[in-house]
């Protein structure tokens, strides 16, 4: 417990000291909100509507926030130390590359809440965004949509060849998510073509599933969106660790 | 009473077509310092990444302090230091932070504050690992290795990249190291340094072994497979090393010149 607790912390200090981790999940998503709020500032969704743009762009922002580390800085720091054989290392003392792995993931989950309780706070005090569901539902979503995209995360790792591949399907993965989900923009503002395709992204419906639980829709009420995402995590990672073990990583 | 470390018998390990390790067998005991010897792909780091519990063998008996290493990995390592040819850290962790988790992994960790000083890397101790040089990353390596205060040390090309003085402090302290009882297997490519630190040869051919015995042994074997006119030239332990080994084709200067 000792050794896991002080791998753990070696892993948070390294997430901040890299810079596209500690930015993108910690900083960009405030700025987004700073940006996007400029623009709409207190406008609502339609006219006459209760609903305001920000009180929906916030929880889409969380969504961001755990695509963030889940497609980008947990995929990337895995994929690097398999192929820095990093992994071997720890394999060759008590601790084993299982337990260095479960540290990562704790620590992407750490941050990804960090990023996410900054975010709302930032929200609450400049646009006054007050969540109408309760913090265990909105705490159970934020918990399912990262556990989808770590396990989608984990999947680029096993399936990508080398640090290049994992590369490449999560950086074309990320960024399709990013915009065409509505983590960013807003879906209701996409054409029916776009729509279409944000169908298919796991992502979209984790953005509907944490914006409607916000705004104070039952769990219940959601059922597809929480199959979804299950879905996702049960088959990506139930898929990803069949392919690492079949292959020699250590 | 001497106290038998490792034990392996029979020992094979295939990768795809290539049969790596073919019927491998020794032991080593407590005290003592076992060379692995032989060319590049040979099957030393394979049989070695056995011991370490890290390849799991086709067939074959191991037992490190009576343990199966690769179904009793974490017991195994509660005693097993290992460094291995190459590895990476890493980025952007300190030598010392590097040197604070690995403590953690046991429960009488060596005081690496000590170890730092004697292995010369008190200076650098804020330092990112990856910019270490080759020497200080080796070293630091080695100084790993130790820090369980391990039973069984095995080192994988232990004084690759070092400078001569640093090579000349590592056999002085793998001297002491062997005399406080711990039994050590190197992987070696300095016949000087077998010469220099080894009680016993473990000589392997492209995944076979060829020999096992004592540094005495080695010489005789080695001597009756090389003609009788050339036996006097073979004063060295590498210059009996080269008249053995398989010929490899050297560079010839045909094609540069």
């Amino acid at each position: 417990m000792k050794s896991f607790g002080a791998v753990c912390k070696m892993e948070l200090k390294l997430f901040m000291r890299d810079f596209f981790s500690f930015f993108f999940a910690l900083v960009f998503p405030v700025a987004m909100l700073l940006l996007f709020g400029s623009i709409f500032g207190n406008a609502p969704v339609s006219d006459g509507a209760e609903v305001r743009m920000m009180d929906i762009c916030v929880p889409a922002y969380c969504v961001m926030v755990t695509g963030v580390t889940g497609l980008m800085s947990l995929p990337l720091t895995l994929a690097g130390y398999k192929e820095r054989k990093i992994y071997k290392r720890f394999d060759a003392t008590p601790v084993g590359k299982r337990a260095v792995m479960l540290a990562q993931v704790l620590a992407n989950l750490l941050m990804t809440l960090a990023g996410i309780l900054i975010l709302l706070a930032a929200g609450r005090l400049i646009y006054r965004i007050e969540m109408k569901g309760g913090f265990l539902p909105v705490f159970l979503c934020i918990l399912l949509s990262t556990a989808a995209m770590f396990s989608m995360g984990f999947l680029f790792t096993a399936v990508g060849r080398d640090m290049k591949g994992t590369t490449l399907l999560c950086y074309f993965f990320y960024f399709i998510m990013l915009f065409l989900s509505g983590a960013t923009m807003p879906d209701m503002l996409f054409p029916d073509s776009v729509k279409k395709i944000s169908a298919f992204l796991p992502m979209t419906y984790a953005v509907d599933l944490m914006q409607g639980v916000s705004g104070g829709d039952s769990l219940g009420s959601h059922g597809t969106e929480l199959l979804v995402l299950g879905a996702v995590t049960v088959v990506c990672t139930v898929v990803g660790a069949g392919f690492y073990r079949r292959k020699d990583w250590a | 009473m001497s106290q038998t470390v490792v034990l392996v018998e029979k020992l094979n390990l295939s990768y795809k077509s290539l049969h790596a390790v073919q019927d491998v067998s020794f032991s080593v005991e407590a005290g003592e310092i076992l060379a692995v010897i032989g060319q590049n792909g040979s099957g030393k780091t394979s049989t070695v990444e056995c011991i370490e519990g890290l390849r799991k063998p086709d067939s074959g008996w191991i037992r490190v302090f009576g343990k199966d290493p690769w179904r009793h990995r974490g017991e195994v390592y509660r005693e097993m230091g290992v460094q291995l040819q190459e590895a990476e850290y890493p980025l952007k962790i300190r030598v010392e932070e590097l040197c604070r988790v690995y403590a953690s992994f046991y429960e009488r960790p060596a005081d690496w504050n000590l170890l730092l000083t004697q292995m010369g890397l008190d200076h650098k101790r804020k330092t990112p690992v990856h910019k270490l040089s080759g020497g200080e990353r080796q070293r630091l390596t080695v100084l790993l290795a130790l820090m369980g205060l391990p039973k069984l040390l095995i080192l994988d090309e232990l004084t690759t990249g070092l400078d001569p003085e640093a090579r000349q402090n590592m056999w002085i302290s793998l001297g002491k190291i062997r005399e406080s009882g711990v039994a050590v297997i190197m992987v070696s490519h300095y016949l000087d340094e077998v010469e220099a630190l080894a009680d016993k040869i473990l000589y392997l051919e492209r995944g076979k072994q060829q020999f096992f015995g004592t540094v005495q042994g080695f010489r005789e074997y080695a001597k009756s497979r090389i003609p009788c006119e050339k036996r006097k030239e073979a004063i060295s332990l590498e210059k009996l090393y080269l008249m053995i080994a398989p010929k490899t084709t050297g560079l010839t200067m045909e094609g540069i010149v």
